[in-house]
């Protein structure tokens, strides 16, 4: 069980001789993400959900607020004493071309963390060899074959499998998968997607989800929950089903109507929501984030800043000032 | 207004010149873009979807090269026999081409106009100053200042700008034939369907036939009119777009539009397709492209590579689909 | 298009892998016909440098009929002003040309990346103080050092001169690997490795410096080149003493005192030891092309 409260993050970029430019990544973000449970960060790039990731993997710092792991907050300790904690917590990178060294084979490169566990737990260097096997199997990959080659000599989705299974020798509690399957051709990713569906079930590890479609998080996230996050802030949040199909803030309406409807088998929704382009964002902080691209944004919009809540009876939480649920998901055609 | 100019590609063949011999990565493939339509091509990594596009403009590199068929463009004639310079004023005056990555592909030393001048002097504009009204024009069509935009340099553009200034760059010159090789790649949800949107109306206003070249089928399905798609460098399955989408014929096509997760429908039935796409080292020499992955094999794909079949506006290449093509549910198309 | 040929693979053991690399670097020397050329013309000096000084007596045998004697199958480059042999001066030379070249390449390449590697990985205040001492290490003007040096230094040993050409040489080293790390690091691989919580030691050791070894041993190759240049010149100035047999004391010789530049007579004895200058850089030059394909398993096994 991992929590955070009011999480921020800001990168200051160097800038020129006058000063340093600061870029607000995260601005107050709180999460809970339990036991076994799936949970999905969703938001166009730059919006905080990949350094939110990181954050969570303990591969970036963050500036205030607090996470806390399993009842023991990470504030107070030193970088030493959080390695335990974050080491069950693994990131699976984006592009699994750069996440496997080219010069080292996979069996070089499932050994170095195994031998590392067997060291900590007293086993024997055997062990290691075993476990690799019986991950590589876990994954679906054929150790006799993986084993002893370098990764240029597997396909996209075999690199995943074996990024999959290095993560694992770490016993994780939880896999955090940021964009996990955008690089790997189309017809191998739903593959890759029900290995960590089926992870989850079988060895009860949390996954987080870190996606900008929202379609791939309604197939790994079902029973999940969902959060939208619009440049380092929650907009939306709750049950996956309810907020795809019941999306009451404009920012996730949005989201929803630019995905892409497959004539012939869908129809639009009718409401869909196309937002104002945001040619220059970021200008003004004061109110909502969103009211200059939204549609339906009034003067309370520019002078207030919402925050996340239940407001007009919604199931999941939102920031809105003006809620409303409007049918933007394709329709499936008879 | 001139008429959009049809394309008619005929039996063309690719070969790659590799250390097992010439090698096809596209073969005797056979497509014809109606004048004034979209066309998507979809396919996964070393479908050969890329240097299909590239043999439009006769720019297959080496170790590549065109071995057989032909090209024929209304008002050019067989790109395939275009040489020196004949062949250099035909890209860009009668066919554009927006580069894969076109974020990526303008020069960050140069300003945007500066760039665009370039290209006015190599291809002998008489009246620079004409060029710049009409890729102004053409920018605000995009819904962006083209003032600014010229006077800008490459890394103060966002990624659908960039996107928006590719789109310019081939359009400018009055090309008719536009060709898009992944224009959406790296792009976000909302940003995509900006671009998509631009592309459907910009065609549409300048009477273009355009050919999309991409790995997603979202990306076409929302705009293109007629849907090609390409496995082991062959096409095995073209027709109008919501035919193809709403009763695919082809094994693949049925593959590929179940592995992809949607929005609407039953997501449990999502699946991915299993083995891996070839590459062309691992391309059978005999028979069916797709038989080591296709739930239909039967003996005959061993053996003989299926012929496509057309029939009522759809071709289809596969020995199982035969049959089962003619009662086409007609779909409504939007 | 890539094309993957995979190759017979069996077992994982270090032994195999190791097996499967010398089988590599035999394919990947055996792919260009002038790759075996630089390997060829690399042996053959290592073999003057090793047993060269053994072919001939301690003191080369002079002719004093035969000075500057044109060339001829006696003297197949001719003779110095003594009558000695110059493709004995040559060849006895090597040894000490080659070894400082060895030394200084060592150590330039040595203290470059450590020192290079620590501060990028470590990035910091360890950076900006390592960097601040590369800058200093490059703006010594190693010329006028190595005069004033030889005033009190007479560079006997060739591990001495290689000693001080190392030690002068090694800033390019360190600012091409400081900036090859920090893009290394941010690669996913060296992220997850440090995800695993694996030790400094392996993501050095293991991780980074295979991934930078061709670059290294590119820098390395062309370190030899380098020093040899240097310490060729500096005898050729004169600045050091005639002690050694040396291919720069011969140039000197030949150029000074013999007039190569201006009589017929002496212009083997310049010809030579420049030849055998400009063989040794070509077989390094041609070898060096190999070395991204040898450290890259995927150009490797092509």
């Amino acid at each position: 069980m991992i929590t955070g409260t009011a999480v921020t993050k800001t990168f200051r970029q160097r800038g020129n001789v006058l000063g340093r430019r600061e870029v607000p990544a995260l601005r107050g973000v709180d999460f809970t993400i339990g036991k076994g449970g799936a949970v999905s960060f969703i938001g166009e790039s730059g919006c905080g959900k990949t350094t939110l990731g990181r954050i969570i993997a303990g591969l970036e710092t963050y500036d205030s607020g607090e996470i806390v792991i399993d009842g023991t907050p990470m504030s107070g300790l030193s970088h030493r004493r959080r390695q335990p904690y974050f080491r069950r917590i693994q990131l699976i990178h984006q592009d699994p071309y750069s996440a496997l060294n080219p010069t080292r084979t996979i069996h070089q490169t499932l050994e170095a963390p195994l031998r590392l566990r067997a060291r900590q737990a007293g086993r024997p260097r055997s062990w290691g060899d075993v476990r690799a096997e019986e991950l590589l199997a876990l994954v679906g990959l054929d150790p006799g074959y993986v084993l002893p080659r370098y990764p240029h000599q597997l396909s996209g989705g075999m690199r995943q499998r074996v990024v999959i299974a290095r993560a694992l020798t770490m016993d994780p509690e939880m896999l955090v998968a940021d964009e996990a399957v955008s690089m790997i051709d189309v017809s191998l990713r739903l593959g890759v997607l029900a290995l960590l569906k089926d992870l989850r079930e079988r060895l009860g590890v949390s996954v987080l989800f870190i996606t900008h479609d929202i379609a791939t998080a309604r197939y790994i996230g079902d029973g999940g929950e969902l959060y939208v996050i619009y440049r380092g802030q929650v907009v939306e949040r709750g049950a996956t089903e309810t907020i795809i199909n019941e999306p009451v803030h404009p920012y996730t309406q949005s989201l929803l109507s630019a995905t892409p409807v497959l004539h012939g088998l869908e129809r639009p929704g009718p409401e869909r929501v196309v937002p104002t382009e945001a040619l220059d964002e970021g200008k003004a902080d004061a109110g909502c984030l969103f009211a200059r691209r939204c549609p339906f944004s009034t003067s309370r919009c520019e002078a207030e800043t919402p925050v996340l809540g239940h407001d007009g009876g919604t199931g999941q939480l939102h920031a809105c000032f003006h809620p409303r649920r409007r049918s933007v998901v394709p329709l499936e055609t008879a | 207004m001139e008429t959009a100019p049809g394309v008619r590609i005929r039996d063309l063949t690719v070969v790659y010149n590799t250390p097992m011999g010439e090698l096809p990565a596209v073969s005797g493939v056979d497509l014809t873009l109606t004048p004034g339509t979209i066309t998507g091509v979809v396919g996964e990594s070393g479908s050969g979807k890329s240097t299909l596009a590239l043999s439009l403009l006769n720019a297959v590199q080496p170790p590549g090269r065109i071995s057989g068929g032909s090209v024929e463009i209304d008002g050019l004639g067989d790109v395939v026999r275009l040489r020196g310079e004949e062949l250099r004023q035909a890209r860009g005056r009668k066919v554009g081409y927006v580069f894969q990555a076109a974020q990526n592909s303008l020069n960050p030393l140069k300003t945007i106009g500066k760039q665009l001048l370039d290209l006015g002097r190599s291809h002998d504009v008489a009246d620079p100053r004409a060029l710049v009204r009409d890729a102004k024009d053409l920018l605000a069509r995009m819904g962006l200042d083209g003032a600014r935009v010229l006077d800008s340099h490459q890394h103060e553009l966002s990624g659908g700008m960039r996107q928006r200034v590719g789109i310019m760059l081939a359009l400018v010159l009055n090309a008719k034939v536009v060709v898009l090789d992944e224009p959406t790649t790296a792009l976000d949800m909302i940003t995509q369907a900006t671009i998509l949107r631009i592309i459907r109306e910009v065609h549409e206003e300048r009477a273009l036939t355009t050919l999309v070249i991409t790995h997603d089928v979202g990306a076409v399905a929302e705009v293109a009119d007629a849907l090609a798609v390409m496995y082991g460098g062959r096409i095995v399955e073209h027709g109008p777009i919501a035919d193809v989408l709403g009763a695919p014929a082809h094994p693949y096509t049925q593959g590929l539009i179940r592995a992809i997760p949607r929005l609407s429908g039953d997501i449990s039935q999502a699946r991915a397709l299993p083995g891996r796409p070839p590459t062309l080292g691992t391309l059978p020499a005999a028979g069916c492209v797709f038989r080591e992955r296709c739930a239909l094999r039967m003996e005959i794909c061993e053996t003989v590579e299926p012929a496509p079949v057309t029939c009522g506006g759809r071709t289809v290449a596969c020995h199982a689909a035969g049959h089962s093509l003619a009662p086409v549910k007609r779909k409504e198309y939007v | 298009m890539t094309v993957t040929v995979l190759p017979e693979v069996a077992g994982t053991s270090r032994a195999t892998l190791r097996r499967n690399f010398w089988r590599g670097v035999w394919r990947v020397l055996r792919r260009k016909p002038s790759r075996m050329a630089g390997v060829g013309i690399v042996a053959l000096f290592a073999l003057m440098g090793a047993f060269g000084p053994l072919l001939y007596p301690a003191n080369l045998p002079r002719d004093d009929n035969a000075l500057y004697a044109p060339p001829s199958l006696a003297h197949p480059f001719g003779t110095d002003f003594e009558g000695t042999d110059v493709l004995a001066l040559v060849v006895t030379g090597a040894r000490y040309v080659l070894l400082t070249g060895l030394a200084t390449a060592f150590i330039t390449v040595a203290l470059g990346t450590a020192i290079g590697l620590f501060a990028g990985f470590r990035r910091g205040r360890w950076d900006t103080a390592l960097m601040r001492l590369t800058d200093l290490n490059l703006a010594i003007p190693g010329l006028p050092l190595l005069l004033v040096l030889s005033t009190v230094w007479k560079f006997t040993s060739p591990l001495e001169m290689g000693l001080v050409l190392g030690l002068l040489g090694w800033g390019g080293v360190a600012r091409a690997v400081r900036s090859q790390t920090l893009s290394l690091r941010e690669r996913g691989f060296i992220e997850a490795a440090r995800g695993l919580g694996l030790p400094t030691r392996h993501i050095v050791g293991r991780e980074l410096l295979p991934s930078m070894a061709p670059y290294i041993a590119m820098n390395m190759l062309i370190a030899v080149t380098g020093a040899v240049y240097a310490q060729v010149g500096l005898f050729f100035l004169g600045v050091l003493p005639f002690e050694a047999n040396n291919w720069g004391v011969m140039l000197n010789l030949a150029v000074f005192s013999g007039g190569a530049l201006t009589t017929p007579a002496a212009l083997p004895y310049l010809l030579a030891p420049l030849l055998a200058i400009l063989l040794l850089t070509l077989g390094i030059v041609l070898i060096v092309d190999a070395m991204d394909e040898i450290f890259n398993p995927r150009l490797r096994e092509e």
